[in-house]
């Protein structure tokens, strides 16, 4: 699916790669403007390679990728667009001896804030944003799975990015983290461009006004968060049993079961549909799930 | 209430503590109002409502993250008094081969090398059959030690630049700063670092007098073989490539009895080449190391 990309601030036309006989990207079309955009898929649906291709450390195959006008092909451009960038890989590593605060530093220097001064401010600012002031001392091998979460969130903060992309940001963080990371996006200055990709639905639906859902290394949907809720409008069926003719089924946590499919189960009521039912209701016609 | 300070048995005014409070008051008047803040509780307490408390918070938190990074031990602090830019040492703490319990199990290696050596030139041990008078004349026992010394500095310079020794390598690939600085500078660190031990240790091997000279060309050109060929294959397998071509040849000339050759002057002749050939290499292939790992 390649999208009419217009004058959009990050744009990807064509985009393939593979990994050996696994096709990861499929001629993906994007096209992203300033706020926050929701990349949706299953495990394998090339999420975290269209994450990395867009975050300039790695190379597609074919298609072509422009961040603000820049061209990652060309060495002066890929270097300008990593100035305006912030970037939470899925599996970010640490120097596990490294103390909160000297990996902040440590990243900032990549960053080229040579300053101290400037690079001591912006460590405190992004400490006090990812609720990390009282660990800065802390080894990081010290840290819980969602402290090391958080941290990755704050050095992608560093530097006031134009471009934030952040591979499954809240993975490892618990329900009330999660609310203070929604709240964190949405309060960011400048109305920068952010990607995030997720399982969650519920943090698509929360703090997203656009989704893409990427399946089998397409892009199956692009648009709101409404529009995707709105492709199961009709087909979502709440009841007290299990319909084994239902496209997809599960127990909610009222204790009734929803169904998805394109027949009432006996007995059943239509209900209105989720981000969740749509997503899962695409996942289901492409064959991903 | 006049701006201008009153001297010490007045009190400051309204105007002075609003400037002192904001840092845009007068020097002279800076150092008058600080000299009697410090004996008079009244003024301390009027200044508080001039103190814009978000602004005091941020600088708190600033100077508190600031005092929780290390400042580095000695050799920082000696690097930097001669003029290495401390944001440039503070990216080499990531280093592996830097650390000290690499350098440590270098040093441990040398020794068990070395230390065979000195046994068999001193007669305590056999030379593994190749029985013949003690001492460096009877080449073979240098070979352990011919083998392992620039494999050492090898793998020092590998582990600061192989991407699987760096866990923060996808965040370093999709940074600004110059992934060819940053490989350059660790290398040339971890190399300069595992040099020191490698040549003190020959001079304490019984070989001939000019060995620890004789390891630095071949110790270069295997460093920069490695680092100019991951610029066109996988850096792991380069690094292996580059072991491989030190091990071989070592280990065909000590079973032909002349191990020495491998340092001697052609041998150097051809370390000599290929170090030019990989450095004009690398020149030539350094955006490479500006696309991170994946690639």
């Amino acid at each position: 699916m390649t999208l009419n990309v217009g004058t959009a601030a990050v744009r990807a036309d064509g985009l393939s790669r593979r990994y050996g006989a696994i096709r990861a990207l499929d001629e993906v079309g994007l096209a992203l403007e300033r706020g926050i955009t929701g990349l949706l898929g299953p495990n394998g649906a090339g999420k975290t390679t269209l994450l990395s291709i867009l975050a300039t450390v790695s190379e597609p195959d074919a298609g072509s990728v422009s961040v603000f006008g820049l061209d990652p092909r060309d060495a002066a451009q890929r270097v300008e667009i990593r100035r305006r960038l912030g970037y939470l890989p899925q599996e970010l590593g640490f120097h596990r001896h490294f103390t909160v605060a000297a990996f902040l530093d440590y990243v900032a220097i990549l960053k080229e804030i040579t300053d101290r001064r400037r690079r001591a401010a912006e460590v405190a600012r992004v400490l006090a944003a990812a609720g990390l002031e009282g660990r800065a001392r802390t080894r990081i091998r010290a840290l819980s799975g969602g402290l090391r979460q958080r941290l990755g969130i704050a050095q992608a903060l560093l530097g006031d990015p134009d471009l934030l992309i952040l591979d499954e940001p809240t993975a490892g963080l618990d329900p009330e983290q999660r609310l203070r990371f929604r709240e964190l996006l949405s309060g960011l200055p400048g109305n920068p461009v952010i990607v995030l990709s997720t399982h969650q639905a519920d943090d698509i639906a929360a703090i997203c006004p656009r989704v893409v859902v990427l399946l089998q290394g397409r892009v199956r949907f692009s648009g709101t968060p409404a529009e995707l809720a709105a492709t199961a409008a009709g087909r979502v069926w709440a009841a007290g049993e299990r319909d084994a003719g239902a496209h997809l089924s599960w127990r909610g946590g009222d204790g009734r079961w929803r169904h998805v499919g394109d027949q009432p189960p006996p007995g059943a009521e239509l209900v209105a549909p989720t981000v969740e039912d749509g997503y899962l209701l695409l996942s289901h016609a492409a064959g991903a799930r | 209430m006049t701006s201008s300070f009153p001297g010490l048995d007045q009190h400051a005014g309204k105007d002075l503590l609003a400037g002192y409070a904001a840092g845009t008051a007068d020097g002279v008047l800076v150092w008058s109002a600080e000299a009697h803040l410090t004996g008079c509780a009244r003024c301390r307490s009027a200044l508080s409502e001039h103190v814009d408390a978000e602004r005091l918070a941020r600088n708190r938190s600033v100077l508190l993250a600031r005092a929780a990074i290390p400042e580095g031990g000695p050799v920082r602090r000696l690097l930097c008094r001669c003029g290495v830019p401390d944001h440039l040492l503070r990216l080499l703490a990531a280093t592996p081969s830097l650390r000290g319990s690499w350098l440590l199990s270098v040093v441990g290696v040398l020794v068990v090398v070395a230390g065979e050596t000195a046994a068999v030139a001193h007669g305590w041990i056999g030379s593994g059959g190749h029985p013949g008078p003690a001492g460096y004349l009877h080449r073979e026992v240098l070979v352990p030690f011919m083998l392992v010394a620039p494999l050492l500095v090898l793998a020092a310079v590998a582990a600061a630049f192989l991407p699987m020794f760096d866990p923060a390598a996808r965040l370093a690939a999709a940074a600004p700063f110059s992934g060819l600085t940053l490989l350059l500078a660790r290398s040339v660190c971890a190399l300069a670092a595992a040099l020191v031990p490698v040549v003190a240790a020959a001079f304490a091997v019984h070989g001939p007098g000019w060995l620890p000279a004789a390891l630095l060309l071949p110790s270069l050109a295997l460093c920069a073989f490695a680092l100019a060929a991951a610029t066109v294959m996988d850096a792991r397998a380069a690094a292996v490539v580059a072991g491989a071509l030190w091990v071989l040849p070592a280990l065909l000339l000590a079973a032909g009895h002349v191990p020495l050759l491998l340092v001697q002057r052609n041998a150097q002749f051809a370390c000599a080449a290929v170090l030019c050939a990989c450095a004009a290499a690398l020149f030539a292939r350094r955006d490479r190391f500006e696309l991170g790992p994946m690639r």
